[in-house]
């Protein structure tokens, strides 16, 4: 950052920030750019829905429950095994008991570690 | 230039020359700091494109949705229900929904199997129309592949795949198979005159609750899912697990703000003599305080918009490489999506204003007294 | 001109510790001149420059620069006066570590906010002046002693002060330096600047190109000669 000769600190940051602004302002740009689009994307996406009566986003396939959280039951998390990967925060708090055999569990540990 | 911009000019070189002097320092402030706002906009952005995504598949999903509890569980629900909510006045349609889920033992995958309401949609007896994420998941490696379906060692029944959703709504459609119902019924042997639920179109989005009502006294042992339990269900789902990611960066802040007052608050011996230097040459205590503002300003800033520019980046460059894990979680199919780029101005200030505006106030605070203690004690 | 009337300076007034530096001073330092204070340590030579400079406030007492008070105005005033009246060179030049000998020299310019390339023009050309035109980017750590004092000069001088205030400016130098150094001064003074020192270095009050000499001993003045 050792300023040549004439040319002040300020300038070389005052340059950075602005290149910067002007990479936000890019984005900014392209988001505007993107938007038709994405618009007709979504729209597609849309008729999908509506024509086969979709209730979820297909993000979480781990487990049927979290597959469409809309129509599980409320409280579905714990229905199938207590390692479920559920997604209520109360889980975060209780630990397995340590005396479970591995085999209690339904499947080996080396496949709860992967 | 007038003098007061030429002044804020000299101020800004001063207080670079100054932060040069601890150049690695100060340099690794700059990164950690643009690090969390990266994080923090990031999840902002991520998680708003994704709301929206979400909010359209709520906008276009049925009204209302009547499933069959059995112990509490849902069970299979008979064909002569449909009957009884048709009756119901502002009940437009009801119909059979037939799907479920599927585990493939091959993959290890969970699809999500479904026949089309639509006759447009329907596949052909013996094809199926499967989302962008089963291929992958398969490994198929030529495009005309059959799909196999087992439902127990030694069972095997072939699909022809007629089409493949392509990857424009794959965050909709990524996991599924489509089949024709005479297919879905024989393969998983659902016998005639069940579905899996009924979905409910309502004329007047107002009428629900009525509705709702009058079925429950026809239907006592349903359960009815109106489209604002979904989207209740959904508020909840996301601001848990955003919630997560602000508790992260909540923390990632807290650290930074500690190491940020450290840095600033602990005014160094040295740095509170050469401001004593500063104002005996003639700095005015508001040059003083100006100059710490440009500091303050100057890091924030950069590091608010190396933050956000590679956040940008980021979400709507790299798909949210960084976040894909932890939504994954332990799925195999993981819809290969991109999201609809977009800042919202809002957010966008509200980012700024928890970033810049803190760091800024911690630089300054410590600076006051030293800005308006006398300047004799230099002399010495 | 200067002039301070029964100036008192009290540190820790109404403490235990209390330290009386000045009494009752009365004194008029000439215009254009060289005035230099001797004294024994503790005798309040520093004090008395940090009251004449803006810097401190009298506890009693008045002080006049150019016929106007300036005992007793707001800090802000004294600040303008410091700024573009006085230039300094303090007895430990304090001189911001880090910085190249320019920036320092450009310092008391910046709340000024004059023209840049001009401001860098005139401090070049002063550090020229003083033979220290190749050691403008040198940062100032790494300066030695005699370079360091210019270097303050230069600093002191830079928003073209009336009233150069240099404090036991040759306590660390040879005499081939105090020399230089009294070169300066005596150019300063035919340039029509007033410089105000003090020493307790018989080479500087024996030397020619003093006009004054000011003796003080325990917060007062105790003899002067022309
Ligand atoms: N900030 C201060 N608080 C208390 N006493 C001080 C302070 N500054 C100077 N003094 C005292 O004032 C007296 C005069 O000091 P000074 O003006 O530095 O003398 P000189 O420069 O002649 O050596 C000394 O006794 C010194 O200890
Ligand atoms: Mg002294």
């Amino acid at each position: 950052m050792k300023p040549a000769a004439g040319l002040r600190r300020s300038s070389v940051v005052f340059a950075l920030i602005g290149a910067l602004a002007l990479m936000l302002a890019l984005e900014v740009a392209h988001a505007a750019w993107r938007a038709p689009a994405e618009a007709r994307r979504i729209a597609a996406s849309a008729g999908l829905v509506r024509s086969l009566g979709l209730t979820d986003l297909a993000l979480f396939t781990e487990a049927r429950y979290a597959r469409h959280p809309a129509l599980a039951d409320l409280h579905s998390a714990f229905q199938d095994n207590p390692m479920s990967f559920e997604h209520f925060p109360s889980g975060s708090f209780v630990p397995l008991p340590h005396a479970l055999p591995a085999s209690a569990l339904g499947f080996s540990a080396d496949e709860v570690s992967r | 230039m007038t003098p007061f911009l030429r002044r804020q000019r000299a101020l800004a070189d001063y207080t670079l020359a100054a932060l040069a002097r601890r150049r690695g320092k100060n340099l690794a402030l700059v990164v950690i700091f643009s690090v969390i706002v990266f994080v923090v906009a990031s999840a902002m952005l991520f998680s708003a494109a994704l709301q929206r995504e979400a909010d359209l598949v709520l906008a276009e999903a049925p009204e209302l949705i009547v499933q069959q509890l059995v112990l509490g569980r849902q069970d299979l629900i008979a064909e002569t229900e449909i009957a009884k909510l048709t009756a119901i006045r502002g009940v437009t349609a009801a119909k059979g929904r037939l799907w479920g889920y599927f585990y493939d033992r091959i993959s290890g995958a969970n699809y999500t199997v479904m026949v089309p309401d639509d006759p447009a949609m329907m596949p052909e007896p013996g094809t199926v129309a499967v989302g962008e994420g089963i291929p992958r998941a398969r490994g198929f490696t030529f495009a005309q592949a059959p799909l196999f379906l087992s439902r127990w060692p030694g069972e095997l029944q072939k699909f022809a795949v007629a089409r493949t959703f392509d990857s424009d709504s794959a965050l909709v459609s990524s996991d599924l198979v489509l089949m024709a119902e005479s297919d879905f019924r024989r393969f998983f042997e659902v016998p005639p005159g069940v579905y899996t639920d009924i979905a409910v179109s309502i004329r007047n989005p107002r009428e629900i609750a009525t509705i709702v009502e009058k079925a429950t006294r026809a239907m006592p042992a349903a359960r009815f899912v109106t489209r604002d339990d979904i989207a209740r269900t959904y508020q909840k789902l996301f601001s848990w697990r955003e919630g997560l990611l602000v508790a992260l960066a909540g923390a990632a802040i807290l650290a930074f703000a500690i190491f940020a007052a450290e840095k600033a608050s602990g005014l160094s011996a040295e740095e509170a003599r050469e401001i004593g230097v500063l104002k005996a040459i003639g700095w005015d205590s508001s040059d003083v305080i100006a100059m710490k503002l440009w500091e303050g300003a100057l890091i924030a800033i950069g590091a608010f918009l190396i933050g956000t520019v590679a956040a940008y980046l980021h979400v709507f460059g790299t798909g949210a490489a960084l976040f894909a894990p932890v939504l994954k979680g332990w799925s195999v199919i993981y819809p290969d999506f991109r999201l609809a780029p977009q800042i919202d101005g809002m957010q966008l200030t509200a980012l700024f204003l928890i970033t810049v505006v803190p760091y800024v106030a911690a630089t300054l605070v410590p600076i006051w007294r030293a800005a308006s203690a006398d300047p004799d004690q230099i002399m010495r | 001109m200067i002039s301070l009337q029964s100036v008192s300076k009290l540190y820790n007034e109404g403490r235990p510790n209390e330290v009386q530096a000045l009494r009752d001073i009365d004194l008029e330092i000439a215009p254009r001149a060289v005035t230099v204070f001797k004294g024994p340590s503790g005798s309040g030579k520093t004090t008395l420059l940090s009251i004449v400079g803006c810097m401190a406030r009298p506890s009693t007492g008045r002080v006049f620069v150019d016929g106007q008070m300036v005992s007793g105005l707001p800090e802000k005033f004294l600040t303008e006066q410091r700024r573009t009246t006085f230039g300094f060179v303090f007895q430990r030049f304090n001189l911001i570590r880090g910085l190249s000998v320019l920036e320092n020299v450009m310092l008391p310019a910046v709340p000024l906010g004059p023209d840049h390339a001009a401001l860098r023009r005139r401090a070049l050309d002063r550090l020229e002046q003083l033979g220290l035109g190749a050691k403008a980017d040198m940062k100032v750590e790494y300066l030695s002693g005699g370079e360091t004092q210019r270097a303050a000069i230069a600093r002191a001088l830079i928003n073209d002060a009336r009233i150069l205030i240099a404090d036991e400016p040759t306590a660390n130098l040879d005499t081939e330096l105090t020399h230089r150094f009294l070169e300066i001064v005596a150019a300063l003074r035919d340039e029509g600047r007033t410089v105000i020192m003090t020493s307790h270095d018989p080479r500087i009050w024996e030397a020619d190109m003093v006009n004054a000499v000011i003796e003080m001993q325990d917060g007062r003045i105790s003899g002067a000669f022309a």
